[in-house]
């Protein structure tokens, strides 16, 4: 019977297929190793993806003995939602500044031990003592950047305020973060008040503005606006620090990144240890290894991304990711910057806002 | 059947003694509910610890608070079914079951044609076009939908193949739009929609359509009188499959379709992440399911009318 | 005789399989991109061919999704084929409740019953892992599987089955010789279906993953924030070749078997 016989060779086909892709897969991929009950053996990070550079791991492995797995997230919330399992597995944690108040209501990171911990003097002035982690008692800060804008000046001649994304001169060339904090940074700032604000009235100012704004956007976009930007099919964009859209400024010379004379935000993502983690040893040891300014200097030349490591700015070898604002934003840009926090009780007016927005 | 037997027995047994039952006997009607029991165990299993216990937990939460941080309160509150019968959501409802059903409808058509394509094929055939359809879905997702960014993108290939057609005059901006997010969706959709009609289509007799064509029936009427009511399993099962799905849709119509328009999806992926608001976001699916088991339920009794209303013509 | 219509059809099935194919030329060409970016061309290079075989975290991460897709697809294909025989032995009512229980998953953004079963999975204690993801995939792709299954089940005729009863075959032999070999293609295609869904799922990976366990489009997924480079288009232009270098071969083989004669097969 033909059709049988093709039917099985079919059947065959897929498993070999399939087979074989396992086995191509084996053939290059180191062992993924799973803690299990290690004393100081392993070390297993979840972290933003490509914040602790592949060199940094390699450098403390190799200096260590220790064996790191890394795993990557997308989201804050897909984190905090692994953490509060309880059962996620992981030693270090890298959650953004707003989160770390989050983790810290719900208990789900310890206290650090401040006594293990060498080199925290190492730290830039504005990340020694935030607003978010009084004294540092549960993270310590690794990477920082900014939300800000950038724009083409092809397009836009040049361009220092919010206002520029709410210009309806660059109609369907416009477009803002997908991102719900990110937008309302803008709007907020833009009708003069502080992105911090809590206060409902303000917020629902800033929700008009931002539905205003909904018509001569060209849609929201978290995830290739630096491209965008780049093709010209964006004017000017709402845009976060680091980097692609550091790639992009660096290799596009019509691209600029700005931190709007507002104010703009500064974010940062730190490390925390979960409670219940197994190596509690192995992720203190990764810590001071990130504090060193050798090491923290792998952030910006590895990862094009702003190290809270004042101290490894002389280590860093590409000197250009210094001046360039969009990996390292100066100083006087960033004096009126607040760090975003957590709303609070205020979310619900973010929520009904923010929908309104998106819904309209 | 003994043939030496030289005289039948003076009374003859009632004939029914001698058959085989033809009701089951209680022992076997235990073996045969053992044995549909076994065959339906491991699914129902399934079903049973991982979906039904979290479902379980969904709706418990959805009548709970949100704390400050994040996490979920506890309590008892209607508040956040209340909340969604706030216009805006009911808008974002229309709007998805509106783009879900146009999805479907596209690629039940599409999947018909191809499948109706396939089982014409020699059999040795059907399985390597089954598995050439399935095989640029192993691309990643997000791989493929950058490659659409490509081709749409002004002055990319799809402009220039639009403005040799005379259909564009330069470039055009396609992206981010409805249309393109439409398009996303129906690529992203179109396996699922062939499969599953291919499997059922495979089982009809294709003496059937040959028949019905030499007793004069046109093309039409041999699809929509002899294969699409043989094939009605696969396309239900199809259009399920399309349907519900893209209702829960999310990086699409961000990437192609600018975000400007949102699908349930979107707003129960925002409720649980960005609004940290968990027992919102539960209460919004338990309509959602809601809305879905009503539907499917006026749907099934429309099927099973349709049926039986066929069925009372075809013997009339 | 082939009616225009049926010539029509088929050219339009054959210009959605080409559809099928468009976006993925764009990905092979660009797999050969100099650029650091996907957007831009800069020139013919094979480099980003070297950067993937280098990249031991891409690779496993293909090893994981690999893994997790052939489990996840077969015990979905295996659950729905005995769902659709046993469905077939209900009665109405029950098998409408059944078939809806079955379903159910698909109805429930996956988000909501992700965070769900995360939180059930940190009840029993247990730890995250390949266990758990595939668990959280075979929620996925069982109703796939079984609709497909029950669907191809419920278009046999049930004649067949009855007539091997009649000649004496016991069920596991109508099984093994009747019902198996009808529903082979549909099986391979609910089994196709199902490593594919498993293959490219982000969000059910997104709850259920656990250290080490990070699969393919996870591990891309999060690289966009990056931005992605054409190593990504590398990596699906190897495995597309490498698909068809297995159609190319199972097709020689059938047509060796078919030259030779032996193409029957006993039983």
């Amino acid at each position: 019977m033909p059709r049988r016989a093709v039917s099985r060779t079919l059947l065959a086909t897929s498993f070999v297929a399939s087979s074989a892709l396992l086995a191509s897969a084996c053939g290059g991929s180191g062992a993924t190793a799973t803690s299990s009950s290690g004393g100081g053996k392993n070390l297993n990070i979840y972290a933003w993806a490509g914040e602790v550079p592949d060199s940094v791991v390699k450098g403390f492995e190799k200096e260590t003995g220790i064996k790191v797995t890394v795993d990557t997230f997308d989201s804050n919330e897909t984190m905090t939602a692994k953490l509060s399992s309880g059962s996620s597995g992981y030693d270090l944690v890298e959650p953004s500044q707003y989160t770390v108040q989050q983790l810290i209501g719900q208990q789900l990171v310890q206290p650090l031990d401040h006594a293990k911990i060498k080199g925290l003097d190492n730290l830039a002035a504005k990340f020694r003592d935030p607003s978010y982690d009084k004294g540092l008692k549960y993270t310590v800060p690794w990477i920082w950047g900014t939300t800000g804008f950038a724009y083409n000046d092809k397009c836009v001649k040049s361009a220092t305020s919010w206002k520029t994304l709410f210009d309806s001169k660059y109609k369907g060339k416009l477009y803002m973060l997908d991102n719900m904090l990110a937008a309302y940074i803008a709007g907020l700032q833009v009708t003069g008040h502080r992105a911090t604000s809590t206060d409902k009235d303000q917020i629902s100012e800033a929700t008009s503005v931002l539905q205003k704004q909904k018509n001569i956007l060209a849609g929201y976009n978290s995830t290739n606006y630096p491209q965008l930007l780049a093709s010209g099919r964006a004017c000017a964009a709402e845009a976060w620090s680091g980097t692609a859209m550091a790639k992009v400024v660096q290799s596009d010379s019509h691209v600029h990144y700005v931190i709007p004379e507002e104010g703009g935000s500064v974010w940062t993502d730190g490390l925390a240890v979960p409670k219940g983690a197994k190596n509690t040893t192995s992720a203190y040891k990764f810590i001071n290894y990130l504090l060193r300014p050798e090491v923290a200097a792998k952030a910006t030349d590895d990862g094009s991304s702003a190290s809270a490591n004042q101290a490894a700015r002389s280590y860093v070898k590409g000197k250009a990711a210094l001046n360039n604002p969009a990996v390292y934003a100066p100083d006087s840009a960033i004096a009126k910057a607040d760090f975003l926090l957590d709303p609070g009780t205020a979310m619900q007016y973010f929520q009904q806002g923010w929908t309104k927005v998106k819904a309209s | 059947m003994t043939e030496t037997v030289a005289a039948p027995p003076p009374v003859s047994p009632p004939p029914s003694v001698s058959l085989p039952p033809a009701v089951p006997t209680r022992r076997t009607g235990v073996r045969r509910t053992a044995v549909t029991a076994a065959l339906l165990a491991p699914a129902g299993l399934t079903v049973g610890a991982l979906v039904l216990v979290p479902l379980a937990l969904v709706l418990r939460n959805s009548f709970a608070t949100a704390d400050p941080y994040g996490g979920i309160q506890g309590g008892f509150t209607l508040a956040n079914y209340h909340e969604l019968l706030d216009p805006v959501y009911l808008k974002v409802f229309g709007y998805s079951l509106g783009m879900a059903a146009l999805n479907s409808v596209v690629c039940l058509v599409l999947g018909y044609m191809v499948s109706y394509y396939l089982v014409g094929r020699p059999p040795r055939r059907q399985g390597l076009l089954l598995l050439l359809i399935i095989v640029p879905f192993w691309t990643d997702f997000l791989v493929r939908t950058f490659a659409w960014i490509n081709l749409l993108s002004p002055g990319g290939p799809v402009n220039a193949l639009t403005d040799a057609l005379g259909l564009t005059h330069g470039p055009t901006e396609w992206i981010p739009s409805q249309g393109a997010s439409f398009v996303g969706l129906v690529y992203a959709f179109l396996p699922t929609a062939i499969f599953p009609v291919y499997a059922s289509l495979r089982g009809v007799d294709p003496a059937l359509g040959e028949a019905a064509r030499d007793l004069g029936c046109g093309w039409w009427r041999v699809h929509t009188r002899v294969l699409l009511p043989l094939a009605r399993p696969g396309l239900l099962a199809a259009a399920l499959l399309t349907f519900v799905p893209t209702l829960g849709v999310f990086v699409i119509p961000v990437l192609l379709g600018g975000g400007k328009h949102q699908l349930i999806g979107n707003l129960i992926v925002t409720l649980y992440t960005e609004f940290r608001n968990q027992p919102m976001g539960a209460a919004a699916s338990v309509v959602l399911l809601a809305l879905m088991i009503v539907s499917l339920a006026v749907f099934g009794a429309a099927a099973g009318r349709l049926r039986r209303a066929q069925r009372k013509g075809g013997t009339s | 005789m082939r009616s225009l219509a049926d010539r029509a059809t088929g050219w339009l099935a054959r210009g959605v399989i080409v559809f099928l194919y468009v976006p993925i030329v764009v990905v092979v060409v660009l797999s050969f991109n100099d650029s650091d970016v996907t957007y831009k061309w800069a020139g013919f290079s094979t480099r980003w061919y070297g950067v993937l075989a280098g990249d031991t975290d891409l690779l496993s991460s293909l090893r994981v999704s690999a893994e997790v897709g052939v489990a996840s697809a077969t015990l979905a294909t295996a659950g729905g084929l005995l769902a659709a025989m046993g469905m077939a032995r209900l009665g109405r009512r029950f098998r409408a409740v059944f078939s809806g229980g079955l379903f159910l998953p698909l109805v429930i953004p996956e988000i909501v019953l992700g965070v769900a079963l995360l939180s059930v999975f940190g009840t029993l204690r247990a730890d995250l892992g390949l266990t758990t993801l595939v668990l959280g995939h075979l929620v996925v792709t069982l109703p796939y599987a079984a609709l497909i299954v029950l669907g191809a089940h419920g278009a046999l005729d049930p004649a067949l089955d009855e007539a091997a009863a009649d000649l004496g075959c016991n069920a596991w032999q109508r099984f093994r010789r009747v019902t198996l070999p009808l529903l082979r293609q549909p099986l391979v295609a609910a089994w196709l279906l199902c490593f594919t869904i498993s293959f490219g799922n982000i969000v059910m990976s997104t709850f259920t993953s656990g250290v080490g366990t990070t699969t393919l489009p996870l591990r891309v997924y999060s690289l966009l924030k990056g931005g992605l480079t054409p190593e990504i288009n590398a990596l699906g232009t190897l495995l597309v070749l490498f698909t068809f270098l297995i159609i190319l071969g199972a097709g020689l083989r059938q047509m060796r078997r078919v030259l030779v004669g032996g193409d029957g097969t006993p039983g």
